[in-house]
């Protein structure tokens, strides 16, 4: 009796974590795809529209507000590679120079906390040009100082990047300072006892040690950039203009102002393929990682 | 622990010259407290405005400190600003967030731990697979099945209620959190259960009096995950609260971005600083737990 109990039991427990895959995540995934081949306006609509099968992909590969989100996020996923390098930087410093590791840590880490919705309020309010830091350079003595980004569409991205960096970089610093810490001591000991330059050690030695700890922040990041939205809303409202579109931005507006379900859809297919195409190395180099554990075990 | 680190770094230090140590070492030192004080800034800049005067705003000095302190900012924020017709403040956001926050909550845990530990512990041949497929659903963008959860949620009839919002934020973590579980369980050694077995403990027994105790540094790092990733929502929050249940991050999007009227920047900032507030108080008073929860989920998830 006890063991078909037990048999049962864990198979029930599992049934909603099913239910959710299966409905909210395959199911929801297939129904947009399905969503984007249709002729869906503002109410779902279930005929495929054969004559036209690729219409909205058709459409959306010849929107200029497209390419900008698409250019954008390569732009944003390069700007905000700087948050890796800070973090590996800050995390190498912090952790040759214990004093005060954690209260830096924490400094460092409290962005992290704070919503990309007030991140984005605040740094507007910085970029602010007649009250903001413009003002504060011109007072200074700059006078031609222009802080004025977001007012520009060459500059408005820049701006975004900047608050990004801001409030990211911790987070590389934790995932950083954890796999300096995994490095072991003979290796510190015996680079002090070689007399190995510092700018070689970490070249030559750490970096390629934490090969796999840069791939998973650099993953991490590109995922994180192709979800970029509230701070884009918060800091310029996808502006000016068009300028600072992003594809999340892109799809939420093709279906919430545009009132476009098949068009937001098919939108948001492509996003799924470009998070697909950034997560397969990771898939991969885990797969491969794990293989190569276990050979190493035998 | 604590006194094995403790004699490792002497030993390390000790082949070392002291005074070179030092020197390096104060350069390095102030070079971070410069970092720091440059990711300081923006909260320092929300701060002092949040508590000057719209006077002494205009002036332009944005890092003065303010000349006369006042709660005039903070007063408005919390309840006079507008948001859409309503002109309540930001604490209707607020007692809504927390409306959401507790069901969220619910919801995620006992899903997450339930569904870890079942797939960690007990022998189910397709785990694996299912552990896999839960991996590439953690990092499916949420603009991806938005419009059918919204279809969906409408259908059930919740949709435009704190449910909807709060059902969606179960879902949509259920994938990560429960990897993170099953992390933590994996290590538990089997013996332990295998023991609790011959006992003739069942599935929700062993949960309920092994499991569950041990898990509770586990628990704390869900919740602050759970904590800061609910609070700090938007877009679910728009998406699916309608207008009957509005979180406190988009009642202050509505002040602020889309506001109308006279800017007032102590109002805005005391506003934005007033929704920041609950997850930077827990970050610092649980700074240690967060910085586990991010790495442990993201080096191994």
């Amino acid at each position: 009796m006890a063991i078909r109990y037990s048999w049962m039991s864990p198979r029930l427990a599992l049934i909603p974590a099913m239910v959710i895959t299966a409905v909210a995540f395959v199911g929801a995934i297939g129904w947009t795809i399905y969503i984007s081949f249709t002729k869906s306006r503002r109410f779902p609509n279930y005929d495929i529209y054969w004559e036209n099968f690729w219409r909205q992909y058709k459409r959306l590969f010849n929107d200029p507000n497209w390419e900008t989100s698409i250019n954008n996020l390569i732009f944003m996923t390069i700007g905000s590679a700087l948050a890796i390098l800070f973090g590996f930087i800050l995390a190498v410093l912090v952790n040759k120079e214990k004093t005060g590791e954690g209260v830096f840590r924490t400094i460092y880490l409290y962005p992290l906390a704070v919503s990309f919705i007030v991140a984005g309020i605040v740094w507007r309010w910085m970029f602010n040009p007649v009250l903001g830091i413009e003002n504060f350079l011109i007072e200074l003595g700059f006078e031609n100082a222009s802080f004025n980004w977001l007012a520009h569409k060459d500059t408005a991205m820049w701006g975004v990047i900047i608050a990004i960096v801001w409030h990211g970089m911790g987070f590389y610093l934790a995932l950083m300072l954890a796999g300096l810490k995994s490095i072991n001591d003979e290796i510190w000991n015996a680079a002090k006892l070689d007399g190995i330059s510092p700018w070689k050690f970490y070249t030559e030695i750490v970096i390629p040690m934490l090969k796999f700890t840069f791939l998973t922040c650099a993953i991490l990041l590109s995922l994180g950039v192709v979800k970029t939205y509230d701070i884009v809303l918060a800091m310029t409202g996808g502006g000016p203009g068009t300028s600072s579109w992003t594809p999340a931005y892109f799809v939420v507006n093709a279906y919430a102002t545009r009132g476009n379900m098949g068009y937001a859809s098919s939108a948001a297919f492509m996003m799924l393929l470009i998070t697909f195409a950034i997560f397969l190395p990771l898939v991969l180099l885990t797969r491969w990682q794990t293989k190569r554990k276990e050979r190493e075990a035998v | 622990m604590a006194n094995i680190d403790i004699s490792e770094r002497e030993f390390k230090q000790y082949p070392k010259k002291k005074k070179k140590i030092k020197g390096s070492s104060i350069i390095t030192f102030i070079f971070l407290a410069m970092i720091a004080l440059a990711v300081l800034v923006p909260l320092y800049v929300i701060i002092v405005t949040s508590f000057k005067t719209l006077d002494q705003i205009t002036l332009g000095r944005i890092f003065d400190l303010p000349t006369t302190w006042t709660f005039e900012g903070w007063n408005k924020a919390w309840s006079e600003v507008c948001s859409g017709m309503t002109c309540n403040g930001v604490k209707a956001g607020f007692f809504t967030s927390i409306k959401i926050l507790i069901p969220s909550i619910a919801i995620s845990v006992g899903l997450a731990s339930i569904t870890g530990y079942a797939l960690a512990l007990w022998k189910i041949k397709w785990a694996g697979s299912f552990l896999f497929v839960l991996f590439i659903c953690a990092f499916v963008p949420f603009q991806v099945i938005m419009i059918p959860l919204v279809l969906i949620t409408a259908k059930l009839g919740i949709y435009g209620t704190f449910w909807a919002v709060a059902i969606v934020h179960g879902v949509l973590s259920m994938p990560f959190l429960t990897l993170i579980f099953r992390n933590f369980y994996k290590d538990i050694p089997p013996e332990l259960i295998n023991a609790a077995l011959m006992d003739s403990g069942s599935f929700w027994r062993i949960f309920g009096e092994i499991v569950l105790p041990m898990s509770g540094n586990i628990i704390i790092v869900v919740l602050i995950l759970v904590i800061t990733g609910v609070w700090n929502d938007f877009l679910i929050g728009l998406t699916f609260g309608g207008f009957g249940a509005q979180p406190m991050t988009v009642i202050l999007a509505n002040t602020v971005i889309t506001g109308t009227g006279a800017v007032r920047y102590n109002v805005d900032m005391a506003a934005a600083l007033l929704t920041a507030l609950p997850p930077l108080i827990v970050y610092f008073a649980l700074g240690k737990f967060f910085v586990q929860g991010i790495s442990a989920g993201a080096i191994k998830g």
